[in-house]
């Protein structure tokens, strides 16, 4: 297992993510090394996808289900903690009271789904470039993790929804930007199962995500292009230090459990592939002759 | 309390964090065991 690298860049991430929020929650402010708050967040962000990401290509292709524990333990630890804070340490918020306790579910969830769509898209240009198969698996697990947090994503928001709208769906720029996302990811998921030949149904795929890819920019600048229901994107500027902690650490939680999806079910994807692109065996009567 | 702070909505908290933890637990358990049954076909 190769980990060095990826948990130095992790462990940075996890300084300024977690041990930063905490100190300057408790008025230590010389944990965060002088620096302000949105290049912490940034850090944090940086330096924990890095980290998860390298950790990821430079271990998916080993049959040891060893790394994709080790990340679901980190991930149970992070939720864990997160979902406790979020739900019993941390304030409720000014208007939105307890309801706003979804944002901690919401939020990493929104963010992760989004980075998984990234994922298969540079899976898909790179496979499309030197043509190796284990990019198209990265980019089966990459879609399908995706597409499960994009539904989770579209679930959470319709029950944040209905306490604070007053409607569990409405039409609204993100909303229906977010919806298209799913279902075109989903459509591609559709079109590698019907399409038999593994060579047709890669490069077809790689070319649908590609295109399908063009939505995320659009959820992510919905609500600033146009005018919209959804809330625009917050920063560390403007939300409540008491809120960071178990924002971070389901963030970090979700991230974990993302990359250990992809890890394995990029695994049962080669499986497969191998299995479809192995020679036939010969028949029985050519056996016979042979002898 | 605020007003026109929202009163309440435990129930959609704990909905919302059912949902989630119940959705990853499935996919999980799904990966897992399709990951498996490959295994198994491949030996």
């Amino acid at each position: 297992m190769k980990t060095t690298a990826p948990a130095i860049l992790l462990a940075i991430g996890a300084y300024f993510g977690f041990v930063v929020a905490v100190a300057q929650f408790h008025g230590m402010t010389a944990f965060a090394l002088g620096l302000p708050s949105g290049a912490i967040a940034t850090l944090a962000a940086t330096c924990g996808v890095a980290g998860a990401i390298w950790f990821l290509f430079a271990n998916d292709q080993v049959e040891s289900p060893r790394p994709a524990q080790l990340l679901i333990g980190l991930a149970l630890l992070c939720l864990g903690f997160g979902s406790y804070y979020g739900l019993f340490v941390a304030p409720p918020e000014q208007y939105m009271g307890e309801v706003q306790r979804i944002m901690y579910v919401h939020v990493p969830t929104a963010w992760n789904a989004l980075l998984a769509m990234t994922l298969a898209f540079v899976c898909a240009v790179i496979f499309l470039f030197n043509g190796d198969y284990k990019w198209d698996s990265r980019m089966e697990g990459s879609i399908e993790t995706g597409v499960v947090l994009a539904f989770l994503l579209c679930c959470q928001g319709a029950i944040w929804a209905k306490p604070t709208w007053g409607v569990w769906w409405d039409w609204d720029p993100r909303l229906t930007t977010t919806a298209v996302l799913l279902f075109a990811f989903l459509g591609i998921l559709a079109l590698r199962k019907f399409v038999e030949d593994p060579a047709k149904r890669a490069i077809w795929s790689a070319v649908s995500t590609i295109i399908a890819y063009v939505d995320v920019p659009i959820v992510y600048f919905s609500v600033r292009w146009w005018n919209s229901l959804h809330q625009q994107q917050s920063s560390p500027g403007t939300v409540s230090k008491q809120f960071w902690l178990p924002l971070r650490l389901n963030a970090f939680g979700i991230l974990f459990l993302m990359v250990a999806f992809i890890m394995l079910r990029a695994r049962i994807a080669s499986l497969r592939l191998k299995h479809e692109m192995a020679p036939p065996l010969p028949e029985i009567a050519e056996l016979g002759e042979a002898v | 309390m605020n007003p026109g702070t929202l009163s309440g909505g435990w129930n959609f908290v704990m909905a919302a964090y059912g949902v989630t933890f119940s959705v990853l637990f499935i996919y999980g358990v799904s990966i897992v065991s399709r990951l498996r049954q490959e295994s198994k076909n491949d030996e």
